[in-house]
């Protein structure tokens, strides 16, 4: 589904994000990319959706060369991709649910219809009673729940959150991983970029970690080597989190 | 449908700007408004210039006035001199009386010649020259005012000759003023558009982050530029309309003194839709531009 090759990812000035970084990753995987601030998480998920471009190598989604998708091609790229930001990049001027319509709308669903799965993600979110309240009235975990639910309301095959339970409390983080848990069952393929150790194996998976721009092998014993042109093995159970002293 | 329904949403999420920002869209289209209603009326100035001087001959005329020392020899002799020259096309007599008779019916003046001892008028001759050229003209004059037995020569309507001239300097001013006020036009309407794309930047930001294409983020600012520069020219005719209700009576006035039924017209059905038309076309392609600047200045990438 997802597949890097020889990805790397230099901002002008020099900074360089990512380097020679190359894994796979398949249809209805959960994984999870770890590592410290700066480490090039954010960069390789937006790698994957063409909102940046790799400096060399190739990046592909559904077979797709990402790098090489012409401007009117990327939306539909997106259109496939659920998205979920740490910040939840909601509009403040729309309530809840308008909010969640937005994808639908913009994919040209009839409204009534869209409003119909639009219910239906506020209420596997346990939002729907707040269906009609601004985002400014909702708690953060409330929040990044309506971000979840805008980001499954097209039911893509492919979601990608960046630093989901980032800044909630234990309880939140906790309720949003096992929302991740119920999508990654009906086979969609998840891929979170979180430093939040406590998220980190309790749903299993695979563990990718990475360290300034390039992809370490991690499994519950942590970090076992550096290879950063190494295809990634899948763990089947991600165990706890990956010991600090080895990182 | 789906293209349908597309159009119909983004139609309805321009005419919502309208409507959470009456005032500021009050003002735009008042702008938008008086830039169009200034060419317009010029336009309309002419128009009713043109109509005013349309049934006026255009073509240059020679009035002879016959002496009233003259006798009637000299007048019939005068009258078969003027027939047989060659640089007149036409000649054509007016009597004393009749132009005495077409002053009453014509200038209202029936008071003022009953008071009259005689017919003060002489008898004339109401000649088209040949040739219009202005020499050649001067020339004719200055043989006719020799011919034995004529008072006086005037060369008429070269006025009106010279009103058709200024009227044509007057259309192209039009259009060059058209052409101005379509740019001032486009440059309200742009600006009008870039400061809601700014105040949506966020919005932009997040659709596209989610898959909406330039095309349907374009789609509903062409529709609020278009829907601006329709409303503008509505606002522009009414602008129109208001002027021309308040000079109609100062203009009914003048003509009356003039015994003319002159009234002010207004702009034709077909003018007032091409208007309509330019002025909705002005506000789509100042909406394009600001757009396709503007979306790059928000461009996630």
């Amino acid at each position: 589904m997802i597949s890097f090759s020889q990805v790397s990812k230099r901002y002008p000035g020099g900074h360089t994000a990512l380097e020679n970084v190359s894994f796979d990753i398949a249809q209805g995987e959960l994984v999870f990319l770890t590592g410290h601030s700066g480490a090039g998480k954010s960069t390789l998920l937006k790698l994957v959706v063409a909102i940046e471009r790799p400096s060399s190598g190739v990046v592909s989604v559904n077979g797709q060369n990402v790098g090489r998708l012409s401007r009117h091609a990327v939306p539909y790229l997106r259109r496939n991709i659920g998205l979920i930001f740490q910040d939840h990049k909601l509009l403040f001027d729309r309530n809840a649910i308008e909010n969640v319509v937005l994808p639908l709308a913009i994919a040209g669903m009839e409204r009534r219809e869209a409003l119909k799965r639009a219910r239906a993600a506020l209420d596997k979110v346990g939002l729907l009673k707040r269906e009609k309240a601004m985002p400014v009235a909702l708690s953060g975990g409330e929040q990044q729940r309506l971000c979840i639910a805008r980001a499954v309301v097209s039911r893509p095959s492919l979601v990608l959150a960046d630093e989901p339970t980032g800044n909630l409390d234990a309880e939140y983080a906790a309720a949003i991983m096992a929302m991740f848990k119920d999508f990654h069952r009906v086979g969609t393929t998840l891929v979170i970029a979180t430093h939040d150790e406590r998220a980190v194996g309790a749903l299993g998976g695979r563990i990718l970690r990475l360290e300034h721009g390039k992809v370490l092998e991690s499994n519950r014993m942590g970090i076992k080597e550096d290879l950063p042109e190494a295809e990634i093995r899948t763990f089947a159970n991600a165990g706890p989190r990956p010991d600090k002293a080895s990182e | 449908m789906n293209l349908l329904r597309a159009q119909l949403t983004a139609l309805k999420a321009a005419l919502s700007r309208f409507w959470h920002s009456p005032l500021v869209s009050l003002f735009t289209l008042v702008a938008i408004g008086v830039a169009i209603s200034l060419p317009a009326s010029l336009y309309l100035v002419l128009a009713n210039l043109d109509r005013l001087a349309g049934h006026l001959p255009t073509q240059p005329e020679i009035s002879l006035y016959v002496s009233r020392d003259a006798s009637q020899d000299q007048a019939k002799q005068l009258g078969q001199v003027l027939s047989g020259r060659k640089d007149l096309s036409k000649a054509r007599f007016v009597s004393r009386d009749t132009a005495l008779k077409n002053l009453v019916e014509t200038g209202g003046l029936n008071d003022i010649t009953a008071g009259l001892d005689g017919n003060p008028l002489p008898d004339a001759w109401v000649l088209t020259p040949a040739d219009p050229d202005p020499a050649a003209l001067e020339k004719l004059r200055a043989e006719l005012e020799k011919l034995p037995g004529v008072a006086e020569v005037n060369l008429d309507s070269q006025w009106a000759a010279r009103l058709q001239a200024a009227l044509r300097i007057g259309r192209t001013l039009v259009g060059l003023f058209s052409g101005l006020f379509a740019l001032a036009l486009m440059a309200i309407s742009g600006n009008a558009i870039r400061s809601q794309i700014l105040a949506r930047r966020d919005e932009i930001e997040v659709s596209r982050l989610i898959g909406a294409s330039d095309r349907y983020i374009r789609r509903s600012f062409l529709y609020h530029g278009t829907l601006q520069g329709l409303l503008g020219g509505l606002m522009a005719l009414l602008i129109l309309l208001v002027l021309v209700a308040a000079l109609q009576g100062p203009v009914a006035g003048l003509a009356t003194l003039y015994a003319s039924p002159f009234r002010l017209g207004f702009l034709e059905l077909s003018e007032q839709g091409l208007i309509l038309l330019l002025a909705a076309l002005s506000g789509w392609l100042g909406a394009w531009l600001a757009v396709s600047r503007t979306l790059r200045q928000v461009d996630p990438n």
